[in-house]
C-alpha cells in the first residue's frame, strides 16, 4: 500500500487490522484477520493451543520480530499509523503498547528497580520522578501496600501473584496506552487470579487491555469484547455476552460449551 | 481382561515384586556405601593436603628446628635471600595480590564482554568457532604460556619499557607476569560467564525488551544482572588460577630478591615463584619455608574467596 492513500481509521480505535497474515517460516499462522480493537475496553481473545491469539497478540507491540522466519502480510494501524512502517520506532511504540507475560518475570533486582526499570532505559534519572512513579504504578497495581516497606528487597522474593501485579506496575509505569496480556493468572492460584482480575476491571477506565486467555470463565468475568480464533482463523468477533450467549458461529458455540479445546 | 485374568497377573506382579525388593535393598545399600566413601575420598584429600602442608610448613618456625626462622620476620621481612638465611614473605603477598589482581582486571571485563558477545551477539556460527576458541585456550598447558610469554611478552614489554627510558632484565617483569596471568585467566572467567549467560531465562529479555529496552540496554542491565552468581564464580575460578600459576609465571618473573615492587618493569617475586624455583636444588630450612609459602597461599586464596563470596551476596540481596 502506498503513502498517498488516505487511511481512515475510527479514533475509538487502539488498533485497526487489515488483512492481516502471518508465517512461520512455511506454517501460515493468522488468516486475513480484519478486526478493530475498541479504546479503553478490555478485549479478550480466546480459542484452543495454536490458534494465533497469542501470535496476534504480540504483533500489537511487535515481538514477532524476535522470533527468526516470521513474515507478515497486510496492515495494523495504530493512532493512523502502520505500526510496521518504517517511521514507527519499535521502542516507541512498546513503551506505549505494555505486555504482561504468561510466567510472572520480574528482573532480578529489587522491587524499586524493577518498575523504576522502563523509565531508566528512556534516560530518566531524576529520584523524585523514579520515587513517584514507582508509588503510583504500584498503588495502580494493588501491591504498595504490601511492599512499600520493603522496596528494597528482591523482587523474586515475592510471591507469584505479587510478582505478576510487579509486572503488571512495571508496565504502567511507562503510561501506555494499551496493556497486552498473555495469559496472565494461568501460572497462578486462584485467589491471586481474582485479585489480577479486579484489577484489569479497575485499570480499563485508563488503559486498553488486550488480554488472552484459556479460561472461558475470565473472559466472560472481565472482557468486553471477545474473539474466538481457531487454526489462525478470526471465527468471530463481538461483545463479549454476545458471543458467549448468543454466538453467531457454529463452532464458537461447540468451544465455548466445552465440546473441544 | 477378566477378573480372573486381572487376579492372576496381581498375584504374578506380588510374587516377583517381592523378591525383587530384597535386591533392590541391597543395591540400595550398596551405592550408598559407595558414595559415602566417595564423600569420605574427597573430604581426606583435603584434610591430608592442609595438614601436610601444615605440618611441614610450622616446624621451621618451632625452637626445635635446626636453624628456625622467626614467625615475625617472616610474616613482616621485605627481603628473601635463601644465601644469607633472610626469609622476609610479606612483600611477596604484596606482590602476588597486585599481579593477581590487576590480571583480574585487564582479564574480567574482556572475559565478561566476549561472553556476552559468544552468547548474546555474535552469529550462531561465529558463535560456534569463539565457543572452540575459548575451550581450547583454556586446555594450553601453562609450560606452553609460560613459553610464549618468555618469549613473546616479553619483547613487548621490553619495547614498552623503551618509551618511558627504562631498561629491564629481558623483559622479565611485573608487568610481563600480569600480561601472561590475564592471557591465562582470561579463558577460565570467558567459559564460566557463557555458562552463566546461557542460563538467564529468556522470559527476563523478553520482558526487558517489551518494555522498550534495547537491546544492549537489555544485555547489560537484565542478562549482566542474572547471570551475576555464574560471572562471579567464573572471576573465583581465574583468580585462584591467577595465585596459584607456578610454571608458567616462573618463567618471567624473575624473582626479585626484595621489594615490594611498585614499577611494572621491575623484577618481581609471587608465593607460587618463590615455592617452585629451585625446589630441587635446595635443602634444609630452604626447602621446608616452601611449605609455610605454602600455607600463606593458602590463607590468602581463602581469603579471596570468602571476600568476593560476600560481595556476590551482597549484591543479590537487591540492597
Amino acid at each position: 500500500m502506498t503513502q498517498q492513500i488516505q487511511v481512515q481509521t475510527d479514533n475509538d480505535n487502539a488498533f485497526d487490522i487489515r488483512d492481516f497474515d502471518l508465517y512461520y517460516t512455511d506454517f501460515h499462522a493468522l488468516k486475513k484477520i480484519n478486526m478493530q480493537i475498541p479504546l479503553n475496553k478490555v478485549t479478550a481473545f480466546i480459542g484452543p493451543s495454536g490458534c494465533g491469539k497469542s501470535t496476534l497478540l504480540r504483533c500489537f507491540n511487535r515481538m514477532n520480530d524476535l522470533i527468526e522466519g516470521v513474515r507478515i502480510e497486510g496492515e495494523i494501524y495504530h493512532h493512523n499509523v502502520e505500526i510496521h512502517s518504517k517511521e514507527v520506532d519499535v521502542v516507541q511504540l512498546r513503551t506505549d503498547v505494555g505486555m504482561v507475560f504468561q510466567q510472572p518475570n520480574p528482573f532480578p533486582m529489587s522491587i524499586y528497580d524493577n518498575v523504576a526499570y522502563g523509565l531508566r532505559c528512556q534516560g530518566v534519572r531524576d529520584r523524585k520522578i523514579l520515587d513517584e512513579v514507582v508509588e503510583t504504578s504500584l498503588k495502580q497495581a494493588a501491591l504498595w501496600d504490601e511492599v512499600k516497606d520493603h522496596l528494597n528487597r528482591n523482587a523474586t522474593k515475592l510471591s507469584g501473584g505479587q510478582q505478576q501485579r510487579l509486572c503488571i506496575a512495571r508496565a504502567i509505569s511507562l503510561t501506555p496506552e494499551v496493556i497486552l496480556m498473555d495469559e496472565p493468572t494461568s501460572a497462578l492460584d486462584p485467589i491471586a487470579t481474582n485479585k489480577i482480575e479486579d484489577l484489569i476491571t479497575e485499570l480499563k477506565d485508563s488503559y486498553t487491555i488486550i488480554i488472552v486467555t484459556h479460561s472461558m470463565n475470565q473472559a466472560a468475568r472481565v472482557s468486553d469484547r471477545t474473539a474466538f480464533f481457531l487454526l489462525g482463523d478470526m471465527i468471530e468477533y463481538d461483545v463479549t455476552e454476545k458471543v458467549f450467549h448468543n454466538p453467531e458461529d457454529k463452532r464458537t458455540e461447540d468451544y465455548i460449551s466445552g465440546k473441544f479445546g | 481382561m477378566t477378573t480372573e485374568q486381572q487376579n492372576k497377573s496381581k498375584t504374578l506382579i506380588r510374587e516377583r515384586s517381592a523378591k525383587r525388593r530384597s535386591l533392590y535393598k541391597s543395591v540400595d545399600r550398596t551405592m550408598q556405601f559407595i558414595f559415602r566413601l566417595c564423600g569420605l575420598i574427597a573430604a581426606l584429600m583435603i584434610i591430608l593436603i592442609v595438614f601436610f602442608v601444615a605440618a611441614r610448613g610450622v616446624q621451621v618456625f618451632l625452637p626445635g628446628y635446626e636453624n628456625p626462622v622467626s614467625l615475625g620476620e617472616f610474616l613482616t621481612g621485605m627481603r628473601w635471600r635463601s644465601d644469607q638465611g633472610v626469609y622476609g614473605v610479606f612483600f611477596i603477598v604484596i606482590n602476588t595480590i597486585i599481579t593477581a589482581f590487576f590480571a583480574g582486571l585487564i582479564a574480567f571485563p574482556l572475559s565478561v564482554l566476549s561472553a556476552l558477545m559468544i552468547v548474546k551477539i555474535a552469529p550462531k556460527r561465529l558463535s560456534n568457532v569463539l565457543t572452540t576458541v575459548v575451550e581450547l585456550l583454556a586446555a594450553i598447558p601453562s609450560v606452553v604460556y609460560g613459553v610464549f610469554a618468555s618469549g613473546a611478552i616479553t619483547d613487548i614489554v621490553e619495547k614498552m619499557a623503551g618509551w618511558f627510558n627504562y631498561t629491564t632484565y629481558g623483559g622479565n617483569s611485573m608487568l610481563a607476569v600480569i600480561l601472561l596471568l590475564a592471557i591465562m585467566i582470561y579463558p577460565t572467567i570467558t567459559s564460566m560467564a557463557v555458562v552463566a549467560i546461557r542460563a538467564v531465562p529468556e522470559s527476563h529479555e523478553l520482558g526487558s525488551l517489551a518494555l522498550g529496552a534495547s537491546r544492549t540496554q537489555t544485555n547489560f542491565k537484565v542478562v549482566l544482572a542474572s547471570a551475576k552468581s555464574g560471572i562471579f564464580a567464573g572471576l573465583i575460578l581465574g583468580l585462584g588460577r591467577a595465585f596459584g600459576e607456578a610454571t608458567a609465571v616462573s618463567m618471567v618473573a624473575g624473582n626479585a630478591m626484595k621489594g615490594p615492587t611498585w614499577n611494572p618493569f621491575d623484577l618481581t617475586r609471587t608465593l607460587t615463584t618463590t615455592m617452585l624455583s629451585g625446589l630441587h636444588e635446595t635443602v634444609g630450612v630452604d626447602y621446608d619455608v616452601r611449605f609455610s609459602v605454602g600455607i600463606v597461599l593458602m590463607i590468602i586464596i581463602l581469603i579471596t574467596n570468602l571476600t568476593i563470596n560476600a560481595l556476590r551476596k551482597k549484591m543479590e540481596s537487591g540492597d
